[in-house]
């Protein structure tokens, strides 16, 4: 538990190096370095007659009857559902500061989570101790939110049909060495010093992540994926006339050491110094309501904060969603489209199957402008009486799933981007963002920005920095009356955090025009309130 | 696993790892158990219960460092575990800064006195947890206008945690916690649509600190019906009251930059400031690690430095920095501590109503929304929600409003401080008072 319990209980998103920690954290506060413990053996795994049904954990001594004798506890006292989530994840961080990599990080999580599951009732427990006994205690205290008769478990345990592979590693994590990865640091930081002399520090934080899930249930189902994860992150501190700014930039994603080509890690360097020295140009933003504009990428946190968590369904079957009256209602422009998509290949928020054993696919919230579906896990899908929808996830073994968010974006629309921000007479423009929050029931959400202009006669005028976004998402929504051609999915390392539990997202949207938003500048109200109208 | 085995686990991993190669070793393993009950709506929703430990090594290796944790304590998993981590550490550049810390700083003796860990923890079941969580739905529903409420979402939750510390220079040691919380929220059905959601908590070191359960169930009730009827208020400089309850959120901005890192790294508004004034004189706080029963309370630190009371500010002017070993050697700075434990403000003398009188006309802010601060220039934008002070009185309450300004200036026009420290949290912030903010809405 944090200093601030109540925090952790919010839904928000951020992102960055403190994050990457935040989403493998599981308790044990630690981030971490080194080899791999294990080799995973990221190889396509192909299901076959006679493949060994459990594979990946058969190293740390899991069987078939070790999985069902626990599946029989669980069930012991009656319930709909059951299920084992087994999980190893091998965390590697190599850091640079003041010019050397002269610290590495290494976390090793490996446990087993026990769900019962009764109507919408939880029981949950986990256990490090992937022995017989542990793993049949965590499953009484479990199944101790039930009390009926002793219901059987499968007699089989079967793996069904092969998973999509999203994220398929030629040469998977464990298999790159420290000193391959060292250079990629070394060559960030020079490139940034030669690139502009005001930069005074830079911080260089480099992850990658091996892990492998099995996922047992009380259906016979047995679900295994291998889940890689990577990010670079780059933060600079510049000084100019004895002002100081930072800023920085990351990039992340399910991807393999092949990712950090030269365009990636030049492309990473350009956009942390000009993001950070651009800053002592700002002028300060206004304050009070007009027409601001998101430019194309990161600006998708707008749909994760203002509809995103307001359609997982869990807050809908509780009726305390400011959308949970609101499917087959038109609630946006005819030309907005939104999804969340567990399919983008190699993104950080893609998923081969989700954390219940469910397929995962694509999720459309949004359909030419009427609410369409909700996010489901599989306890809300039976409330509702639908199929799930592959949204169930969790942050690791010693938390149980809930509807959450892949990577969601806005389909193109109908506009060109210079055709909006000429549209705008005074207003602003958003273009890099650190961090979001919304209040589910009253639909209110911010976001705040690192870097945006300010928008005159509709052009992009004088850069602005650190201001806070506020707004109201069914209002917000309905306010969308410009959506670009120009979809783009944010490459960066964005983590998604709700009661307590935190997993890595993606989002995405094309150019957008909201007619009117509270923006928290510090520039005083002059010239806002006559544009408010947009 | 009990202290003792925890104790041989981190004996054994600073051993082997010294055979291993590694000059100093210093390893931590932690262990928690915690229950958690959650009850929605007339019956249970989710319960949780574990036990779970780990372990976390910092190695110092032929000049080099590096720091590593695992949840797989098994003897075959800890041998390979740390034959990957030295092998890693010795990759790594020198680092002439990294060291153990000076074992004359280490904690010697566990202070009397701190009632850290109530053993009360031993007799309450989760069958407890769930009869309180249950009392406290039927408290929040017998508060008049609960015809209102759409959904009460009720917790009970409770941990015993112990951290064993075990140092290749001399540190052996050891403390135990207990944590008791118990929350309410209450969603409500708005006129317009909206569903606003508020709550009540609490959260202690000992059982018998915990407030009525029942109290606890009303007042979240009482705080989601003052969110009716939220509006935007107009954009203006004003007065702004934060709550004592959501002051700790503000604060955080002001301890994150006096780290010896942020310091060190350029990242801190702060710099060069020490023996300066930097706030208003009504500014004066110190961390306490040593606060009896206080949720942030601490006999030594991460690194093992014995804890001791640090004054932070004085009269506006400030006084010291977070600073652990690491930055203190880079910084030329003798270490402090490297992180936050317990706030103990200089109080003022008056309550949030009698202050709000004296303000007559502002704006009170109940909590926060997102928002940010900027480390190293002080810019800062938050999202609020809370009421009009209009007349001296709590008005209206308003809502989808924003406050902005930089911390230097802003704290110079901190003019009251309340008498009413929040108990609830670490930070124990009172009602605090600016004279004027940029508040941003219409």
């Amino acid at each position: 538990m944090g200093h601030d319990l109540r925090m952790n209980r919010r839904q928000f998103i951020e992102m960055g190096a403190s994050s990457i920690a935040a989403a493998s954290a599981s308790g044990f506060l630690l981030g971490c370095a080194g080899q791999a413990l294990e080799k995973p053996t990221t190889a396509a795994v192909v299901p076959s007659a006679d493949a060994p049904r459990v594979s990946y954990f058969t190293r740390f001594g899991v069987d078939e009857g070790m999985i069902r004798d626990g599946l029989a506890d669980a069930l012991s006292r009656g319930a709909d559902h059951a299920d084992l989530f087994f999980q190893h994840r091998v965390s590697n961080g190599l850091q640079l500061e003041d010019g050397e990599v002269n610290r590495a990080y290494t976390r090793v999580e490996l446990g087993v989570g026990v769900r019962v599951v009764r109507g919408d009732q939880t029981g949950y427990a986990y256990t490090e101790e992937l022995t017989r006994e542990a793993i049949k205690r965590a499953a009484q205290t479990a199944a101790a939110v039930a009390d009926g008769p002793a219901r059987p478990g499968p007699t089989a345990l079967a793996v069904g049909a092969a998973l999509p592979q999203r994220y398929t590693l030629d040469v998977p994590w464990d298999g790159i060495k420290p000193a391959q990865k060292l250079p990629i640091l070394d060559g960030v930081n020079a490139a940034i010093f030669k690139m502009d002399g005001r930069i005074k520090k830079v911080s260089v934080f480099f992850a990658d992540e091996a892990g492998a899930i099995l996922i047992a249930d009380s259906q016979g189902r047995l679900v295994e994926d291998f889940q890689p994860m990577t990010l670079l992150y780059v933060s600079c501190v510049a000084e100019q006339g004895g002002r100081k700014e930072t800023n920085g930039y990351n990039v992340a994603g399910r991807r393999g050491f092949d990712f950090y080509s030269p365009e990636t890690v030049g492309r990473v360097v350009r956009e942390a110094v000009a993001r950070t020295t651009v800053l002592f140009d700002a002028v300060p933003a206004p304050a009070g309501e007009m027409p601001v504009v998101l430019a194309a990428g990161s600006s998708g946190i707008l749909l994760h904060e203002a509809i995103g968590h307001g359609m997982e369904a869990d807050f809908n079957r509780k009726g305390t969603s400011i959308y949970a009256d609101k499917i087959g209602k038109p609630i946006a422009q005819p030309f907005v489209n939104i999804v969340d998509d567990a399919a983008q290949p190699h993104a950080r928020g893609a998923i081969n199957v989700d954390d219940e054993g469910n397929p995962a696919g694509t999720t459309t919230l949004v359909d030419k402008g009427v609410l369409a579906t909700y996010m489901h896990d599989s306890i809300s899908a039976k409330h509702y009486g639908l199929k799930p929808t592959g949204n169930g996830r969790r942050q690791s073994y010693q938390h149980p799933p809930m509807p959450r968010m892949r990577a969601t974006y806005m389909l193109p629309g109908p506009h060109e981007h210079d055709e909006i921000v000429a549209s705008v007479k005074r207003g602003i423009y958003c273009q890099s963002f650190s961090n979001g929050q919304v209040q589910i029931g009253a639909g209110d959400f911010t976001f705040y920005v690192k870097n945006g202009f300010l928008i005159e006669d509709g052009k992009l005028t004088r850069p602005i920095k650190d201001v806070n976004i506020i707004g109201n998402g069914p209002r917000v929504l309905e306010r969308i009356d410009m959506v670009g051609k120009d979809l783009v999915i944010d490459e960066g390392g964005w983590t998604c955090g709700k009661d307590v539990q935190s997993v890595p997202v993606s989002q995405g949207i094309p150019t957008v025009r909201v007619s009117s938003i509270t923006v928290g500048g510090q520039g005083g109200t002059q010239g806002a309130k006559a544009n408010a109208k947009g | 696993m009990t202290n003792e085995a925890m104790l041989q686990i981190a004996r054994n991993a600073v051993s082997l790892a010294k055979q291993k190669g590694a000059a100093e070793v210093a390893a931590v393993a932690r262990m928690k158990r915690d229950v958690d009950v959650t009850w929605r709506d007339g019956k249970l929703e989710k319960i949780t219960e574990a036990t779970s430990r780990g372990l976390e090594v910092r190695l110092y290796v032929d000049g080099r460092y590096s720091t590593c944790s695992t949840s797989d304590l098994r003897p075959e998993g800890l041998t390979s575990f740390l034959d990957n981590a030295i092998g890693l550490t010795r990759t790594l550049a020198k680092d002439p800064h990294r060291s153990l810390p000076d074992p004359a700083l280490y904690s010697k003796a566990t202070p009397e006195g701190l009632s850290m860990a109530d053993p009360k923890i031993e007799s309450i079941t989760a069958l407890d947890l769930r009869r309180t969580a249950q009392s406290m739905e039927e408290a929040a529903r017998s508060v008049k206008g609960s015809e209102a409420i759409l959904s009460v979402t009720t917790n009970g939750y409770h941990s015993w945690n112990e951290t064993t510390q075990v140092h290749s220079n001399g540190l052996e040691a050891s403390f135990a916690g207990t944590e008791f919380s118990i929350s309410a929220d209450v969603s409500i059905k708005d006129d317009d649509g909206r569903r606003p959601e508020e709550g009540e908590y609490a959260w202690v070191r000992v059982y018998a600190d915990l407030p009525d359960a029942a109290a606890v169930g009303r007042r979240a009730t009482e705080r989601a019906l003052a969110r009716r009827g939220a509006k935007k208020a107009p954009s203006s400089v004003m007065p702004v009251l934060i709550d004592n309850r959501a002051a700790g959120r503000f604060l955080s901005y002001l301890l994150r930059p006096l780290t010896g890192a942020a310091l060190q790294q350029k990242r801190s508004f702060f710099e060069g400031l020490v023996g300066k004034p930097f706030g208003s004189d009504k500014l004066d706080f110190a961390d306490d690690p040593l606060l009896p029963k206080g949720l942030g309370t601490r006999p030594f630190d991460g690194e093992g430095l014995a804890a001791r009371r640090m004054p932070l500010f004085e009269k506006g002017v400030l006084k010291n920095h977070y600073v652990d070993t690491y930055y203190g050697k880079k910084l030329s700075m003798a270490p402090t501590t490297g992180g936050s434990t317990n706030i103990a403000w200089k109080l003022g003398p008056k309550t949030q109503a009698a202050l709000a009188l004296d303000v007559k006309e502002g704006l009170l802010v109940t909590s926060f929304l997102g928002g940010n601060s900027n480390d190293a220039t002080g810019d800062f934008s938050l999202g609020v929600q809370g009421f009009v002070i209009r007349g001296g009185k709590i008005a209206e309450p308003i809502a989808e409003m924003n406050v902005s300004g930089r911390h230097v200036d802003v704290w110079k026009r901190l003019i009251a401080v309340g008498n009413d420290p929040f108990a609830y949290a670490a930070s124990r912030t009172p009602t605090l008072v600016f004279d004027g903010m940029q508040v941003a809405g219409t």
